[in-house]
């Protein structure tokens, strides 16, 4: 008999009334077939190392489709730093952005000849599908998808004979309560990471170490800096994720591309963005290096004049083209 | 309420309180002792439109520098990093929002205020007048210069 398919939905963070009813539409949703264990836990970004979340999945040894308010190899690296590892499973719902820019999995990099660390450290053979729930804007697509999945799991037949053994009703999901607070940490996704030890050598804070196999691991992830993603940035295979950040490429999006939402930094007042990497990257960890040792003290870029622009487009235009970015 | 200045969005008018100052980067600040408080202007507020997470990453005691990073904010329509408006010591975020940010929706003038900073205010400079922060007028006509900019941020991401 296969091992039982396991749908995890993990709970969102926000105040966004319509993020709130979406994962428990899903939850419900997928529980209402019958078929699929439906496991309801807070956001996986915030879950200690001990959260009884993490004990039931580690348990699970079937495909997992996870659903999270996360890019999905964001969801996927959280998992296996919590030794819940598997085959990164694609799906189809992305945002169109992202669905342009395809999987860019090792295997598609001309960089063939470079040795990731889950070349000499495999993953195990399980699937696990991880899906964003910021692109689950309908409910019959997510079932949809999860019909595709199944699929291709081969677990049709699984399904009937489950069906026939309980009957047409539905299952009901399980929530497994935690208490969370928001945590700020990276996750290293081994697909890409090279061991070149950049990270660790970067950083300040001992965030990063050495397992007994002298691979890197992020060993005290709570010794992290809230807010500071400079390790990302530095990191040469670009396998460094900070999953709560705010740019879609330090917070896992599969390619460059810019998330949904309009970026209003440069209004507030974040600086030209003609830096280097490498230089905002030392500001960023000197910044936090000086309010870690003294707070008094203080270590950053001086402020650099906002941009202008001679466009003679009127304002109307902008709101208007505010109004019409619908999400 | 006091009286107002009033800036055109569209069909949206921003008003802009004349009992109080403003920042280059959109928020308002009005002296409190030896403080200042700030928070969004209507302007800000209209082009956030409803925020739904307000995040921190600085806490009281602090000294910021002038455009550090302070945290981030989430709406409907909208992602952005904050950053300090003035140099100073961070004295208090309003704690009414940290749970729920909607007072920055219901009342961006008064309860939705976000935080406080004891200005670092060199001794050249006359005492009201950290020289970052401008008057209404002064914002107003700061803001008919930064929509072009403005502009081109939001169209070139929708684009």
């Amino acid at each position: 008999m296969k091992p039982e398919i396991t749908v995890v939905v993990s709970r969102g963070q926000n105040h966004d009334p319509a993020e709130r009813t979406r994962d428990h539409e899903i939850a419900d949703r997928l529980s209402a077939r019958g078929d699929l264990e439906v496991l309801v836990v807070p956001h996986l970004n915030d879950l200690p190392a001990n959260a009884a979340s993490l004990a039931a999945l580690r348990q699970r040894t079937g495909p997992l489709i996870v659903f999270a308010w996360l890019y999905p190899r964001a969801a996927h690296w959280i998992l296996d730093r919590h030794k819940i590892a598997g085959q990164f499973g694609a799906t189809r719902i992305q945002a169109d952005a992202d669905a342009k820019s395809a999987d860019q999995t090792p295997s598609d990099s001309p960089q063939e000849s470079v040795e990731r660390v889950v070349d000499f450290r495999p993953l195990p053979a399980r699937s696990i599908y991880c899906i964003d729930l910021r692109d689950c804007t309908s409910t019959d697509a997510v079932h949809g998808e999860v019909e595709r999945i199944l699929t291709e799991l081969g677990h049709g037949a699984f399904r009937s004979s489950v069906g026939s053994s309980e009957g047409n009703g539905s299952r009901p999901w399980q929530a497994i309560a935690d208490d969370t607070q928001r945590r700020w940490y990276p996750v290293i996704d081994f697909s890409r990471c090279t061991n070149c030890m950049e990270c660790i050598d970067f950083c300040l804070f001992g965030v990063y170490g050495l397992d007994e196999s002298d691979t890197i691991l992020v060993e005290q992830p709570d010794n992290c800096r809230k807010g500071c993603p400079a390790c990302s940035r530095v990191c040469p295979e670009n396998a460094i994720i900070f999953p709560l950040h705010k740019s879609p490429g330090i917070a896992g999006a599969s390619g460059s591309i810019d998330g949904l939402k309009v970026d209003l930094s440069q209004l507030f007042g974040k600086p030209a963005p003609d830096q280097h990497l490498g230089q905002i990257a030392r500001q960023e960890r000197a910044r936090q290096l000086a309010a870690s040792t003294n707070p008094s003290t203080s270590a950053t870029s001086p402020p650099q004049a906002p941009p202008h622009s001679d466009s003679s487009d009127d304002l109307d235009q902008l709101i208007n083209a505010l109004d019409q970015f619908d999400l | 309420m006091s009286d107002s200045l009033v800036f055109r969005m569209g069909e949206f008018e921003a008003a802009f309180p004349t009992d109080r100052q403003y920042a280059r980067n959109h928020m308002w600040a009005r002296r409190q002792d030896s403080a200042y408080r700030f928070g969004f202007s209507a302007y800000a507020v209209r082009l956030l439109q409803d925020v739904y997470f307000l995040d921190w990453i600085v806490e009281p005691g602090l000294d910021l520098q002038p455009r550090q990073e302070i945290g981030s904010i989430e709406s409907k329509k909208a992602e952005a990093s904050l950053y300090a408006p003035i140099a100073g010591r961070l004295s208090i975020l309003n704690p009414e929002l940290l749970d729920d940010p909607s007072a920055i929706n219901v009342d961006t003038y008064g309860i939705g205020w976000l935080f406080e900073i004891q200005p670092s205010i060199p001794n050249t400079l006359e005492e009201d007048d950290p020289s970052d922060l401008m008057s209404a007028q002064e914002y107003v006509a700061f803001l008919d210069e930064v929509w072009v900019a403005t502009q081109r941020t939001i169209k070139g991401q929708l684009g």
